[in-house]
């Protein structure tokens, strides 16, 4: 038995490399000479032209901090023992991103994926990404940029090769870590290419033709992702598990309720109690610096603090904001004379609700701030980095340049890890212990302190000919706000509407009046990014309404949405992934003894799905029992098919989870929940079974795959419930007593 | 105190009642035990006690003293080279590539690990007993549950004497 010293703090470095530092080259690329280590770097800013591409190398000799005059979106450089690495700033939170991004890269590189180092950039190291790891956006967005520049980095060290071993270009053949000379007889590793290279280098006339993907042999193969070993064996650094030496830990005063704010606040006995290193009190915020975390709690509850209450909201107040009605709507669909056609004649007329729910990943928001005379280092749990930078910086009264954001795995994001709090509140209390401390919420925190998932409110009227098809269609919704609590207030004034509040709520069936009116309102609860913004709540509520619709026409339902399903390609595409997952969850057999099946699609960018869910009823219980979704989805051109499979069962999971239990309550102006025994999550026990068709890519593009398959979830579910007892349940989530209720009123 | 964490004992100056898991992580830099809810509910802290699941965010150091403790940084065993030979619930949540965010996870393997070594060959049913309370918020349960049944052949695959036992 061998002594095991305590705590030599594990330190996580994802990008080891010093800092770059660039200069504009005379034929106007960033280009330079690297002396150390092996600097030659290739990078392309996101969607820009070939002309544009940058080509960069790293400089051995001091200079000005990097400042790129146009941040490339991604980069490569070649190591030492000529591996080559891709920085990548999306951030890896479980989606698969960095494996699907080094797919890419691999496929136009042609090396072993052995070969390639995937390394997470910093917001100092690496490229720089405004727009954050959100919004399904990454893979496609990538796509392009990305195989160009791998591309590029392939042909210049091709040429290079070719120019130092005197022969043609095209007798060289890229193997292993280098390049081979037909006939083997002599090759040539990347990095000697770069070291016996000087002057600067040629870049390509032309851009480099990339495969079709037709011929792509990696890139929709299911490559094991990059991060998982790591994630088996408790090596994974998440900002919650980052350490320094001589590290504390913070804790900050929270306010009682919703709308409370620091009147005043004093250390009182805080400050005395064991371990505690720093109170800090700074206009608005008060915390405590500690040894420990259990010492910094302690003691942040011993501190003197003076709230200015505010109004204590109670939930059906907040329910009574958004309602259809209230406040300015604005049109963002209008087809026909809708509202003059139902005012003739309604054949239908329903609403449906959504309550509050919160995000809530398992790795509540962390972070670790070291504030020295050099400058900021965080390390955290985001998904948007540059956004933290910003914050941080204006928080300690610095330069952005002064800040680095070293982001690490997430250990959960569904949109709250766009949060930059836990980030700025380290910053602060770093600063002011002159030590560097680390902020982890708790539980509590994550569920009260963080921004919700919106709740909302839909009208309906539609009217439905003699021939069983739908004339017109109105669709007038409320939300609470969604991006219009993050983006700049003259944005939402150009825009109008709220785009996250309103994703998936547009009628998408050949309906010749129909219209979309959505409103968004600020709420005394915060509300936000959520894992597909509006688009499980819209999509349960018109797809739902649809299924209403068709049962009211005494048609099937999947028959009814295929009739009214338009002719062009979207249409088409969901004609097919419709018939796809009615074939693969068996929609025409009869569903097995006391079960019943519902169907919902839904779209979201250029990806569609359809889905299919099989319920019964817990006799004892009352409760919904959702056994099996079965998925239909194009998507495009799929990078990873089994990573594509997994989004799709996580989706499904939080669409279940927020059909049958998720829903946060306003309570005397506090979220009433404190820990999941208040805010129970899906578990295994409620879990569905999966079944899932990918259907093949018919053009190329990949498009997203993180947040469409959640749309279907909730309106699959609802709609099979119908089917199996007649009754409609019209608010999520379907609770054992909603359903009683909704059975016994028929 | 001394504790026997992964067969290496360690010395700490703490509370008894101070919870296992703190001690791991932040004292002892063990981060693999993660924190999810601090109350038992969720299982993301779970490690082995004398081998059995225990949540070691509601674990007092005064109840481990004597104890094995073993995390998820302990479960693969080392080889001669250096090199870890992965308990067959670690491999098997490769080859099902069943994490996501990945933050649940040791406590996942943690608690499955311990199943199977009192049950390696259970039903379905008694799987979903058994990771009934441990959550995952990125919804990975269709592949937990993979992992779970393939390890579970795994092991009876490489112990012919359970298997007879359980036949």
């Amino acid at each position: 038995m061998s002594d095991m010293t305590p705590s030599t703090p594990q330190t996580f470095e994802p990008a080891p490399t010093p800092k770059r530092r660039w200069r504009m080259s005379r034929r106007g690329f960033l280009i330079g000479v690297g002396l150390v280590g092996a600097g030659l770097a290739v990078g392309i800013p996101l969607a820009t032209p070939w002309a544009r591409l940058k080509i960069v190398e790293q400089f051995e000799a001091s200079g000005a901090p990097s400042t790129l005059p146009d941040a490339p979106f991604a980069w490569f450089e070649v190591l030492p023992d000529s591996r080559i690495r891709l920085y990548v700033a999306k951030i890896e939170m479980g989606q698969g991103v960095h494996t699907a991004l080094a797919q890419i890269a691999l496929e136009e590189l042609g090396i072993d994926r052995a070969d390639l180092e995937i390394a997470q950039a910093t917001t100092a190291v690496g490229p720089l990404d405004t727009f954050g790891t959100s919004g399904s956006t990454s893979v496609s967005a990538a796509y392009a940029p990305l195989r160009t520049a791998a591309a590029t980095l392939r042909e210049l060290l091709r040429s290079e090769a070719a120019r130092q071993l005197q022969q043609p270009a095209d007798q060289l053949t890229l193997a292993g870590r280098g390049f081979t000379l037909a006939g083997g007889t002599q090759s040539i590793a990347f990095n000697d290419i770069f070291a016996n290279h000087s002057g600067e280098w040629e870049i390509p006339e032309e851009a480099p033709a990339l495969k079709d993907f037709r011929d792509f042999q990696v890139i929709g193969t299911s490559m094991p992702r990059v991060d998982v070993p790591a994630k088996v064996t408790g090596a994974a650094i998440y900002g919650y598990d980052m350490r320094l030496e001589g590290m504390k830990y913070g804790a900050i005063a929270r306010p009682p309720t919703l709308q409370a704010t620091l009147k005043s606040a004093q250390a009182g006995t805080a400050a005395n109690l064991p371990g505690v290193h720093t109170v800090v009190i700074e206009e608005g915020f008060a915390g405590v610096v500690a040894d420990s975390r259990s010492a910094a709690h302690a003691a942040v509850a011993q501190l003197a603090v003076d709230w200015e209450m505010g109004k204590a909201w109670q939930q059906d107040e907040i329910d009574a904001l958004v309602t259809v009605g209230a406040g300015d709507a604005v049109t963002i669909q209008n087809e026909g004379n809708a509202a003059a056609a139902l005012d003739r004649s309604t054949t239908l007329s329903v609403e449906y609700r959504t309550p509050l729910a919160v995000q809530t990943p398992l790795e509540a928001q962390a972070a670790l701030a070291e504030v020295t005379a050099e400058g900021v280092r965080v390390w955290v749990s985001t998904q948007l980095p540059t956004s933290v930078r910003e914050l941080v910086a204006a928080a300690l009264g610095v330069e952005e340049e002064q800040v680095e954001i070293i982001p690490t795995y997430i250990g959960g994001g569904f949109g709250r890890k766009s949060g930059f709090e836990v980030a700025v509140e380290a910053a602060r209390l770093a600063k002011a212990a002159g030590v560097p401390v680390h902020v982890g919420w708790t539980r509590s925190e994550e569920l009260r302190y963080g921004y919700f998932r919106p709740p909302t409110h839909h009208q309906f009227r539609a009217s439905v000919g003699d021939d069983g098809r739908i004339q017109a269609i109105e669709h007038l919704q409320a939300s609470g706000d969604v991006a219009a609590q993050f983006l700049p207030a003259v944005m939402m004034a150009v825009m109008g509407a709220d785009f996250g509040a309103y994703r998936g709520a547009m009628v998408h069936y050949a309906i010749p009046d129909r219209k979309t009116a959505v409103a968004h309102h600020a709420l005394p609860v915060r509300t936000g990014w959520w894992r597909g913004l509006g688009l499980l709540a819209n999509t349960f509520a018109v797809e739902s309404f649809m299924d209403e619709l068709a049962h009211h026409a005494g048609k099937d339902p999947l028959q009814f949405r295929l009739d009214h399903l338009a002719d062009d390609e979207m249409g088409q595409r969901m004609r097919a992934v419709l018939t796809a997952v009615a074939e693969r969850a068996g929609w025409s057999t009869p569903a097995p003894e006391g079960r019943a099946r519902g169907i919902a699609c839904g779209r979201d960018g250029g990806t569609v799905v359809a889905e299919i869910a099989e319920v019964s009823l817990d006799a004892t219980t009352g409760a919904l029992r959702v056994h099996q979704v079965t998925a239909a989805m194009d998507c495009g051109l799929i990078v990873n098919p089994n990573g594509a499979m997994a989004q799709i069962e996580g989706n499904i999971m939080w669409g279940v989870g927020s059909t049958l239990m998720e829903e946060i309550r306003i309570e005397e102006g506090q979220v009433a929940a404190g820990n999941f025994d208040g805010y129970p999550l899906l578990s295994m026990r409620d879990a569905p079974q999966v079944a899932t068709v990918l259907l093949p890519s018919e053009d190329g593009k990949p498009r997203g795959v993180g947040e469409p398959p959640i749309a279907p979830v909730a309106a699959a579910i609802g709609n099979a419930l119908f089917a199996l007892t007649g009754a409609r349940v019209r608010q999520l989530p379907m609770t054992p007593e909603r359903i009683r209720q909704s059975m016994a009123n028929g | 105190m001394q504790l026997k964490i992964n067969g290496n004992v360690v010395e700490v100056a703490d509370q008894p009642e101070t919870p296992l898991l703190w001690v791991l992580r932040d004292e002892i830099g063990l981060t693999g035990t993660k924190i999810g809810c601090g109350m038992g509910i969720c299982g993301a802290c779970t490690v082995h006690i004398n081998g059995e699941a225990r949540r070691s965010c509601v674990t007092p150091l005064a109840v481990v003293e004597a104890a094995d403790i073993r995390t998820i940084e302990g479960l693969a065993t080392p080889n001669a080279d250096g090199s870890l030979q992965l308990h067959p619930v670690q491999q098997a949540f490769i080859d099902e590539q069943t994490p996501q965010c990945g933050w649940c996870m040791s406590g996942q393997i943690m608690t499955a690990a311990a199943f199977l070594a009192t049950n390696p060959a259970p039903t379905d049913d008694e799987i979903i007993e058994a990771m009934g309370n441990n959550i995952c918020r990125c919804g990975c349960y269709v592949r937990i549950k993979a992992a779970v049944a393939s390890a579970s052949q795994q092991i009876m695959a490489q112990q012919p004497a359970a298997q007879a036992q359980a036949v």
